[in-house]
């Protein structure tokens, strides 16, 4: 997977108590019992950490980590363009 | 009035004396004040308080529990769980829409308001966490043990500063007399020290100041010498059931909870009625709840803060309505004032004094104020057989909460 998916596996890891085996790029943020509120702390997190801004509505707690990774990168390189 | 008797069958406590009961009344009985300079507090006017020992949040309630509970939340759901398993119901079995959660909180999640206000400060309102409400208001505590035990009955929290502990089990009291609910799991939660909150209280003269370098010997109820109280925190849980419920399931009686009575001074925001008017209305009140006469109460669980005010008044009190001949003991010597906890704290220990025929010493009392003329106990716990104990807890804004607790149900 992308460099962006294991920042975010480690972020989920260290920030959010997640253990790394539990985490697959098929993995949903609800398996990680995580609800929209924790969604958002998620976003800021990204936003402080990697510097990166996704809208509050753009992700789900039914989205997958792979595809939050996605997301995260279009970002970048929408920023970056 | 009454809808039958109600048992004390389950306790569990978080204290700085010790995280469960054991540890707890061990170290209140042991005399020995754990006030401390505290690392939070440091450059504060007050630098000192009764912390809570170290704990791994997550050891005791999973994963991103310190995300989900602030720390006032934590404790509740720590004594709670201890309060549940000793009461022996099984949570998974019961009827939860009979099951109450009833809890005292002054303040709630201050830490939680602290931190995000410093973030809104930093990064403007984008940095502000959308877990803040849902972490700082302070009926997250009942809310969060409903969800815990899966308990759908009433559930509140009540506010009456210091006195928010003994008011809550008053109120589960009335939840069970009216066959509302078989089982209330009731009590008070506190974790208050912070720089502001503490500095608020040394503010307004509360808070004891002359003993910074040996916080130790800070805190002294009914002393000649007290100065103010000692900030604490932590929680008290008890595991209230109609009796008629706990002999059906053959469950241990700790105590029976007889009575409750309330009142307000109506008179100072902060200080007490030197007459002791509002005292007086809410002691005689639980006394006629529990159906005791005043000279049957041989122990109280006092306030006893520590403040000039409030022990002098208090003990003019206890003296004019029950005599002299109550033992009494103050658990704030030890274990600091814990604020909304406060009541449900001393009502677990009025609890165990009972059972344990033992009624603490009262911490720091070297030479006892010559003016109080009631018998505290002192240096060492004292064997003693309670019948009818009182546990008294008074708040600012004059709010005052009496619970009479009594051996069996």
């Amino acid at each position: 997977m992308s460099s962006t998916y294991d920042q975010l596996v480690t972020l989920l890891t260290e920030r959010f108590e997640v253990s790394p085996e539990d985490i697959t790029p098929d993995t949903t943020f609800e398996d990680l019992e995580m609800d929209s509120l924790f969604m958002v702390e998620l976003l800021l997190v990204v936003q402080s950490e990697m510097g990166v801004r996704i809208s509050e509505d753009s992700a789900t707690p039914a989205d997958t980590v792979a595809r939050a990774a996605e997301l995260i990168d279009a970002q970048t390189a929408a920023a970056g363009s | 009035m009454s809808g039958g008797a109600v048992a004390v069958t389950g306790l569990g406590l978080v204290t700085a004396a010790g995280i469960g009961v054991q540890d707890s009344w061990k170290g209140v009985c042991g005399g020995r004040s754990t006030a401390a300079r505290t690392p939070v507090l440091e450059g504060m006017p007050v630098d000192i308080a009764c912390s809570v020992p170290a704990y791994d949040p997550n050891d005791l309630l999973g994963r991103r529990s310190t995300m989900k509970y602030d720390r006032f939340v934590q404790f509740a759901l720590i004594a709670a769980i201890e309060a549940v398993a000793d009461s022996g119901l099984d949570p998974r079995a019961w009827d939860g829409a009979r099951v109450g959660v009833v809890l005292g909180c002054g303040m709630g999640g201050l830490r939680s308001y602290d931190e995000q206000h410093r973030r809104m400060r930093e990064s403007g309102p984008e940095g502000v966490s959308p877990l803040l409400i849902p972490l700082m208001i302070p009926n997250m505590a009942s809310g969060h043990l409903g969800m815990w035990f899966g308990a759908r009955g009433p559930n509140f929290v009540t506010a009456t500063a210091c006195a928010s502990g003994a008011t809550a089990l008053g109120s589960a009291l009335d939840l069970l007399r009216r066959d509302v609910c078989d089982v209330v799991i009731a009590g008070g939660t506190e974790a208050g020290i912070l720089p502001l909150v503490a500095t608020g209280f040394a503010r307004m003269g509360a808070l004891s100041t002359r003993r910074l370098d040996d916080p130790e010997r800070a805190s002294r109820p009914f002393d000649t010498d007290r100065d103010g109280f000692v900030m604490g925190e932590g929680a008290g849980i008890l595991v209230l059931e109609r009796a008629e419920h706990a002999r059906a399931r053959g469950a241990r009686v700790r105590a029976g909870l007889a009575g409750y009575g309330a009142s307000a001074d109506a008179h100072h925001a902060t200080a007490p009625d030197p007459e002791g008017r509002g005292v007086a209305l809410a002691v005689t009140a639980a006394l006629a709840d529990a159906g005791v006469a005043p000279d049957e109460v041989d122990h109280v669980n006092a306030h006893g803060t520590s403040t000039p005010l409030n022990d002098a008044a208090e003990a003019a009190s206890i003296r004019r309505l029950l005599g002299d001949a109550p033992v009494v003991t103050s658990a704030k010597g030890v274990v600091g004032h814990t604020l909304g906890a406060a009541g449900a704290i001393e009502a677990a220990l009025t609890v165990l004094a009972i059972e344990e025929r033992t009624v603490p010493p009262t911490a720091n009392l070297t030479a006892p104020d010559p003016a109080i003329e009631i018998d505290i106990v002192r240096d060492q716990p004292r064997t003693h057989h309670s019948r009818v104990a009182v546990s008294n807890s008074f708040g600012f804004g004059g709010q005052n909460a009496v619970l009479v607790f009594t051996e069996g149900a």
